[in-house]
């Protein structure tokens, strides 16, 4: 059997080396970039050799590099508590409803989302929400305001637009947790005289908490990253982290810059993403464990 | 127990039918728009009229952004599956250590900004000497879309029965044709709901795509992206319109073959 085993082993290496050759270049990118960022902030490009650590000090000296990234932080809390709120029901709606017609129409609504296109989201509530939009228009011609709402190019409209581009990601991750807790156990507590919200906050909600913090993460990396909708929506008065990364490459030309601004805020992400980690690990191991 | 109980409230139903209808909102918006007569938003509409489809097929800039997107999607989809079989093969049937690490590393495109990829191959692609355009395109997207297929895959492989490759190897199957006449023919759902994933990410992304692209060699997404900043009608709609028939047939029929739950399993 040894033997076998040790066939398995080596075949399953080479079974990785394709994944090993795309992730030698995945890293490698990373390792030019993370060298870029140490270089001196000339945009005459041929730096000759010379480390510093200016890009960096000149990031967290600037109080506008650091609004931004505070502002990028607080909307991607903002988004994930929205979606937890509203997510969380259609995701145990989904999973617990007796119609399958419900059902599919709940998935499709999720699936159509996820396949419409980024720029075609963005275009649609630039339209939808513009001052001579449809909700405009709708709420004008019915009298209930004069001067039209400003949702667009303000974090409103950001905000909304966002919201619809990362539910489905939290919908999809919370669907297979609900799934795992035995229906048995909220039957239980019903036939034992629980109220349904008793049931809920006693029985589903702890049970659930790890799936939450799971597609929490998930949301939170989404949201931080968003490149986009702030973009379009925003049109440059809401700036986020990944919008200001663009314009020092493309309006002010400054890679070294750009590339220390990315490191800070890729730092920043994984620290999140580590953060969850954690918190799912601790989560996991449930209460009886934790006091080991 | 109550046959016609249900575990949840109206309210929590009237959330999820909310949240539903808030999610195709903009898509059902954009399609119908994407027939409007008129340049401009208006209630009562100004009539329906094909003409944006027109102007969309008519563009030269749009004609050669699709060729360039359906280009790279055509490459990028075999190419990442092909890279995805071996490497999901070896992730679940392999024993060894270090598995988790190699699957975090797989699955680290996802969780880094798209930007900060965007730039870091950017550069790369700048020092080989290949600079951006089309190969690095391709390339970075085949890294970036490496894990929606590898985790399709990987949730195929864990249905499979050992049990099969095993009786195989008893009756003296090598490794290579236990891999290709039993492993490989039971991973069609795999390789169908992760090479639509891919391909759909291929044409639709932009984060990592706006920093590669070139004056000759833009892909749809960043074509549409330049065009609504400088133009305000609805071409760009019946592009969407276009896609989204596309993407659904596509996802329907792949779906009817999965199964849409079993092809959209988030773990």
């Amino acid at each position: 059997m040894q033997g076998s085993d040790a066939i398995r082993r080596r075949n399953a290496w080479w079974g990785l080396a394709p994944a090993f050759a795309v992730l030698a270049m995945f890293f490698s990118a990373y390792a030019i970039f993370l060298h870029t960022s140490l270089q001196p902030g000339t945009s005459g490009g041929a730096a000759a050799g010379g480390w510093t650590l200016d890009n960096y000090a000149r990031y967290f000296a600037s109080a506008n590099e650091r609004s931004v990234l505070w502002r990028t932080m607080r909307i991607s809390a903002e988004l994930t508590l929205a979606s937890v709120l509203i997510g969380y029901p259609m995701a145990y709606v989904i999973v617990r409803c007796a119609s399958s017609g419900l059902r599919k129409f709940l998935m499709i609504s999720l699936v159509v989302t996820f396949l419409s296109g980024t720029v075609t989201r963005a275009y649609a509530w630039l339209i939808i929400l513009g001052n001579s939009g449809l909700v405009n228009t709708v709420l004008r011609k019915s009298g209930l305001i004069d001067a039209p709402l400003r949702l667009v190019y303000n974090e409103i409209g950001v905000f909304i637009a966002l919201l619809h581009f990362v539910l489905p990601f939290f919908v999809l991750t919370m669907m297979a947790p609900l799934k795992n807790i035995p229906r048995a156990l909220e039957d239980a507590a019903v036939n034992l005289g629980a109220s349904r919200w008793r049931t809920f906050f006693l029985v589903t909600l702890p049970l659930s908490v790890p799936g939450i913090v799971a597609a929490s993460s998930l949301t939170f990396a989404v949201a931080l990253s968003s490149f986009l909708f702030p973009m379009v929506l925003g049109g440059g008065r809401v700036r986020m982290a990944a919008n200001a990364i663009y314009e020092h490459i493309f309006q002010a030309f400054d890679l070294p810059f750009a590339a220390a601004s990315a490191t800070v805020f890729l730092v920043i992400a994984l620290f999140f993403v580590w953060v969850f980690g954690m918190l799912q690990h601790v989560l996991r191991l449930g209460p009886s464990d934790r006091l080991r | 127990m109550q046959v016609d109980y249900t575990v949840y409230s109206r309210s929590v139903l009237a959330t999820a039918v909310f949240s539903a209808l808030f999610l195709l909102a903009p898509v059902l918006f954009i399609v119908v728009f994407a027939f409007h007569t008129g340049a401009y938003f208006s209630i009562p509409p100004e009539g329906f009229s094909l003409k944006w489809f027109i102007s969309f097929f008519e563009n030269d800039r749009f004609r050669h952004a699709m060729w360039v997107s359906f280009g790279i999607g055509a490459i990028v989809t075999p190419l990442t599956l092909a890279i995805s079989v071996p490497t999901a093969y070896a992730l679940v049937r392999g024993d060894f250590r270090g598995r988790e690490l190699i699957n975090l590393l797989i699955m680290s495109p996802l969780i880094i900004p798209g930007v900060v990829t965007g730039i870091a191959f950017l550069i790369f692609m700048s020092a080989l000497g290949i600079g951006p355009g089309f190969v690095a395109l391709v390339l970075a997207l085949t890294c970036f879309t490496l894990p929606f297929s590898v985790r399709a895959l990987v949730a195929n492989m864990h249905g499979l029965r050992p049990e099969l490759e095993e009786a195989a190897r008893n009756l003296g199957a090598s490794e290579m044709s236990v891999f290709r006449h039993v492993v490989l023919p039971q991973l069609r759902p795999g390789l169908l709901a992760g090479g639509t994933f891919v391909f759909v990410e291929a044409i639709d992304n932009f984060s990592i795509t706006v920093f590669l692209s070139t004056m000759n060699t833009t892909p749809l997404s960043v074509e549409s992206y330049g065009y609504i900043r400088d133009f305000d009608d609805p071409t760009v709609a019946a592009m969407a319109a276009v896609l989204i028939a596309l993407s659904t047939g596509l996802v329907l029929l792949v779906g009817r073959i999965v199964g849409l739950d079993r092809m959209f399993r988030v773990e």
